[in-house]
């Protein structure tokens, strides 16, 4: 039988070590910036790949639960919201919001934004 | 490196079928956990198909019917069967709880699957090995530290906002549920002191005629001790008495940063 604990607790930290590695395309993307206009030109054809966009909406999906997630941990921090009935509401609020906000950014990134970096 | 499987004198074999006597009404299937250390073997998970005509309602009461008419063999720690001693708290479908409080009827319809409580020695079959459990709660130093003598005509009296406080927290009854649901204490219970073991000690910190507060927080100002809490709620979600051990280990940590400005 699975627990909600253990779920939301393993997707934080799965979310967090796949944002820190989606990291090293952020900082592929400064440094192209701080070498000057040719490298920055490369780097967008090699960002804009569609591979790439593909792992920009994993990304986006992580970043979404990991942000409300990391939310509510700092709201446990200063000991409010740990009662069990608490805690189960604040994991669906936690689902069901970060799905929102994927679903929100990714039409944003893919439609209304329409260019990789 | 990570270990993924389970030592290979550890993993768990198909065990042996009690088929329920012709003419049971009421058929009940339970797989239960077998290990027996001095037979050199393997554990194993037996099924024992228990006909409920006759059998009280909890899980405990399944057990006792199953040691008593299909195997005597079957080992199990219980005492009270009131949730009050805490001996008879054991894995079951998936959640670690009093055999004794749960009743069958409410675990739905399929099979009972009975472990011991996860990721600790076992003695035999449901018995876990708790000896550093119970050291760790010893470490905490459950008991009343007071340099100043008590009234000579009376005890130490508690207003009753103070007695609130300590209300809760002093009704855990040791039964591991909490500390055997954590990941972090299955990872490092050598080093980290467990939920269970973390309520005790609020339970002293908070404790208005206790004047060891420092000490006590001194003595879990430590990466593994108390910090190995990631809050991942899992003893708060079993405890079958209802206490909170996230929010007691929540505190703990509260007043150790506001002791600092």
């Amino acid at each position: 039988m699975y627990r909600y604990t253990l779920l939301t607790s393993i997707t934080n930290r799965a979310t967090g070590i796949v944002l820190s590695a989606g990291l090293i395309l952020l900082v592929y993307w400064l440094v192209a910036i701080a070498s000057g206009a040719s490298a920055y030109h490369h780097a967008r054809a090699v960002l804009s790949l569609g591979v790439l966009k593909a792992i920009y909406v994993i990304l986006l999906a992580t970043f979404s639960y990991h942000l409300f997630a990391g939310v509510r941990h700092l709201i446990w921090d200063t000991g409010a919201g740990l009662e069990r009935a608490q805690s189960k509401r604040s994991a669906a609020f936690v689902v069901i919001a970060s799905l929102l906000l994927f679903v929100g950014l990714a039409w944003w990134a893919l439609h209304a934004g329409g260019h990789a970096p | 490196m990570a270990q993924f499987r389970l030592p290979a004198n550890s993993r768990i074999r198909k065990g042996t079928i009690h088929r329920a006597p012709a003419g049971a009404r009421k058929v009940r299937t339970f797989r239960i956990y077998r290990f027996d250390p001095t037979s050199g073997e393997n554990p194993r998970v037996d099924t024992f198909e228990l006909d409920l005509a006759g059998c009280g309602p909890m899980v405990l009461d399944a057990l006792i019917q199953i040691k008593g008419t299909l195997d005597s063999s079957l080992t199990f720690r219980r005492s009270c069967r009131e949730g009050i001693c805490g001996s008879c708290a054991m894995n079951i479908d998936g959640i670690n709880r009093l055999a004794c409080t749960t009743a069958m009827e409410d675990l739905g319809g399929g099979d009972v699957r009975i472990y011991p409580l996860p990721h600790m020695p076992v003695i035999k079959d449901l018995v876990p090995d708790l000896t550093n459990f119970y050291a760790q709660y010893a470490s905490v130093k459950p008991w009343l530290v007071a340099e100043t003598p008590p009234p000579p005509d009376r005890e130490r009296l508690q207003s009753k906002p103070e007695q609130e406080k300590i209300d809760r927290p002093a009704a855990c009854i040791l039964c591991a549920c909490c500390s055997t649901a954590c990941p972090s204490y299955w990872w490092n219970s050598d080093r980290f002191l467990g939920p269970a073991a973390l309520l005790a000690a609020y339970r002293w910190i908070i404790d208005s005629r206790d004047e060891a507060t420092g000490e006590r927080l001194d003595a879990l100002e430590d990466p593994f001790r108390l910090y190995r809490c990631h809050t991942i709620m899992n003893c708060t979600d079993v405890c079958p008495k209802d206490l909170n051990p996230a929010k007691a280990i929540a505190e703990i940590k509260r007043m150790l940063v506001e002791r600092q400005s």
